[in-house]
């Protein structure tokens, strides 16, 4: 080792030195910040303040959950618009349940594809084929862990078979930060044709074997829409009273079955 | 083995002298930086203050958003006595020109009389009775105090009885809110119906209004009091009043956000975690703000406002319209509007174009934003009703705290007549550009509207997967690989 390099060494062993106990030094007087030692903030009040961030990223994090559930429902509407069933299945969980109508149940994304590419025709828009799902009012509640989430929404249709009303009463969960569709729900209120309207001409509901395929459960509940009186159950409370939604009342007459006689 | 030993390094000097000094220093400057933090933390505070006024705010955008579709459910089902708990004690409707309605119990008893239920019964509907009241394009304004709101939606309702009559219903409201208690609940409801009109022939069916045309609810359960002013709806033209006249609060949000480096220290970390939410709640703000401005542009397009709709682009916007090319700038947006009418429409015209189903993504740094909408369009002019139907592709830009549409592209699916809709001969292809009021530039895009069929560009990946949708490269590939599909 020549004389320079040694020089050099030593010179550098003196900065790292050096280095050190201006590191240690500077260090103890942040600590000192931190603790409060020389300054005004105590642990207590930083603590307070991290905690206070903390609450008001869990409300702007929920606020962030309706956004997504909502931008979800509404690209399901836009892609059966257009008979997009890749990106339509894809919303889906894996083990993921869809129920339209009286057709029963379909579980995992899998039978979801099916249900649209055996029931409803091919992938991707046909010509002189409309099948406009329009996605409206949605009402989104998020769990209080932020990890599921409940929409009643409604579609309305304007298809080549004419009109269609139906609520929506769906379940979504979030995996790995990614919300997912986890049970579409779908009862039908009205279903007509377009030539006279829902004066008369009204579809009362579907039902497992109107066509294929198959649904792995049976409908998981009867009824019939329109003349019919139906209410899919709410899933949240009056916003206003806070009160859960009563049952309707059988008085009001308006169930075609199941009244007393 | 030979160490490689560095040469006296520049960097690491200059680290060490600056150490050095500060450590010198330090002792000396500890007062300074003690009030420097103290400066800092304090800032934190007010700006927590300021962000928990931000989260409340978008919060309450969305529990108006959630009254308003709360009473179109309880409508919709006869749920009228829960729809009448949304207001306050001293709630008000003021239903078309029937005239006001004060308090809980008269607002149930109205609802329930226009809505074919029974006072006498819970909730429900008679057999045959159809009550559908969609809620739609909420345009809310929260005033500044943060005790009171405004807000606009358009109602769109199928309505009947069976194998007695089916009817289209078309009206805006203007509600007021106010919270008590921490809960909103709707003071005032301005219902203003523009018609009622037969399925059979339809809105352009309907004949002028003449005299006194309160509902036949009215007449038997008379209003506690008149209504206020004269209005008659389609076919004459009839603009509600809008609340955010000269008021831009709904379409306002922060402006662009930049990034910042935050010293790494405790109260620097603290920095960093406010600045992460100011730009989330930010950019949550702006996508309200932007459908808002959204919903603006379609209630001013309802009623022939040409100017008004073009003042809320920016200066070098575009406008392009199916395929009548592309318009560019205020003046020519103004100018393009025009082909739908004159400005303020004529009598008998009816030009619906209700914004729905927005899908809105904001830029990362709350500078641009885009947005899927979709519209399904009613019309009237000289006797004539139309059906249309489309999407919107917009772009949008935040103009110092101001949302303003820099695109707005809508992509017609349909246009019939409204006797066949889209199901029959009555089918209108879409017209080409004007040779009387050119556009500034051809469309962007050829295609062909119903019974051709086309698939919007979504200006978003899909939602779960985070990928360009790519439906035909999918079933390519799979039956390629011979899965079963068609």
């Amino acid at each position: 080792m020549n004389t320079f390099k040694l020089l050099t060494k030593k010179t550098n062993l003196i900065q790292n030195k050096l280095l050190k106990v201006s590191l240690l030094f500077l260090v103890t007087c942040n600590l000192g910040l931190v603790t409060g030692a020389a300054l005004s903030q105590t642990p207590a009040q930083l603590e307070a303040l991290q905690s206070e961030l903390e609450a008001l990223s869990i409300r702007t994090e929920r606020l962030q959950d309706v956004e997504e559930i909502e931008i979800l429902q509404r690209s399901y509407g836009y892609y059966v618009d257009k008979s997009l069933w890749y990106s339509l299945h894809d919303l889906w969980t894996e083990d993921g349940t869809l129920e339209i109508g009286g057709r029963g149940v379909f579980t995992g994304k899998d039978r979801v594809f099916e249900y649209m590419n055996v029931g409803l025709g091919p992938v991707g828009p046909a010509r002189n084929l409309l099948v406009d799902h329009q996605q409206f009012q949605n009402i989104v509640t998020i769990s209080a862990d932020g990890q599921s989430a409940e929409l009643r929404g409604i579609a309305m249709v304007m298809s080549s078979g004419g009109w269609g009303h139906c609520y929506y009463e769906n379940d979504f969960v979030k995996e790995n930060g990614v919300w997912k569709m986890k049970t579409l729900h779908g009862p039908f209120n009205m279903y007509s044709g377009y030539d006279i309207g829902w004066v008369d001409n009204i579809i009362i509901n579907t039902w497992p074997a109107k066509f294929p395929p198959p649904p792995d459960l049976p409908p998981s509940v009867i009824y019939l829409a329109y003349p019919s009186y139906y209410v899919e159950p709410y899933h949240y409370p009056n916003p206003v009273t806070g009160a859960p939604m009563p049952p309707h009342d059988p008085a009001a007459g308006g169930e075609a079955f199941g009244r007393e006689q | 083995m030979i160490k490689i030993i560095k040469p006296l390094n520049t960097t690491r000097r200059t680290l060490v002298a600056v150490l050095m000094m500060t450590a010198i220093v330090l002792p000396g400057s500890l007062f300074a930086q003690r009030n420097d933090d103290n400066a800092r933390y304090s800032a934190l505070l007010t700006r927590l203050e300021s962000l928990k006024q931000e989260a409340t705010l978008v919060e309450d955008i969305l529990q108006i958003q959630r009254l308003g579709r709360s009473f179109g459910f309880y409508l919709d089902k006869g749920y009228f006595g829960e729809a009448a708990d949304l207001f306050t004690d001293s709630g008000r409707v003021q239903y078309g020109m029937d005239g006001v309605y004060i308090g809980r119990d008269r607002i149930q008893e109205l609802f329930t009389r226009h809505g074919g239920g029974s006072m006498n019964a819970g909730p429900g509907l008679p057999f045959g009775r159809l009550n559908l009241h969609m809620q739609l394009q909420p345009l809310v304004t929260v005033a500044d105090d943060g005790r009171t709101a405004s807000a606009r939606w358009r109602e769109w309702a199928l309505l009947g009885n069976y194998k007695e009559q089916a009817q289209w219903g078309d009206a805006i409201q203007e509600n007021d809110y106010i919270k008590e208690g921490g809960v909103w609940k709707i003071s005032a409801m301005r219902f203003y119906t523009n018609f009622v009109a037969p399925y059979e022939g339809g809105w352009a069916s309907l004949q002028p209004v003449f005299g006194n045309w309160q509902s036949e609810v009215a007449r038997s359960f008379r209003p506690d009091q008149p209504a206020p002013g004269n209005y008659r709806p389609f076919p004459s033209v009839y603009t509600p009043p809008y609340h955010y006249a000269n008021d831009r609060r709904a379409i306002s949000a922060p402006g662009p956000i930049a990034l910042r480096r935050r010293p790494n220290d405790v109260l620097g970390q603290l920095e960093a975690n406010a600045d992460a939410q100011e730009l989330k709640l930010a950019r949550l703000h702006s996508a309200r703000a932007v459908e808002n401005l959204q919903a603006m542009y379609g209630y001013y397009i309802d009623k022939g406002k040409w100017t008004e709709a073009a003042s809320l682009f920016s200066e070098d916007g575009v406008w392009e319209f199916g395929q009548r090319g592309q318009y560019i700038g205020r003046d020519s947006i103004r100018r393009g509007l025009a082909l739908m009418g004159p400005e303020g429409l004529e009598s008998g015209q009816l030009n619906n174009y209700p914004m729905l189903q927005p899908v809105i993504h904001v830029s990362e740094d709350n500078s641009r934003a885009w947005g899927r909408f979709r519209s399904d369009v009613m019309l009237a002019r000289n006797g004539t009703g139309q059906w249309g139907g489309g999407v919107y592709e917009n772009e949008y830009i935040n103009d110092n705290g101001t949302w303003r549409i820099s695109k707005q592209h809508y992509w017609v699916t349909f246009w019939g007549d409204y006797d066949q809709g889209w199901t029959g001969a009555g089918i209108i292809p879409m017209a080409p550009a004007s040779t009387t009021n050119p556009p500034d530039a051809p469309p962007s895009v050829v295609y062909q509207s119903f019974p051709n069929t086309y698939v919007v560009p979504f200006h978003y990946d899909h939602p779960v997967i985070g990928e360009p949708h790519n439906d035909m490269g999918r079933l390519t590939a799979d039956q390629a690989a011979g899965r079963n599909v068609r």
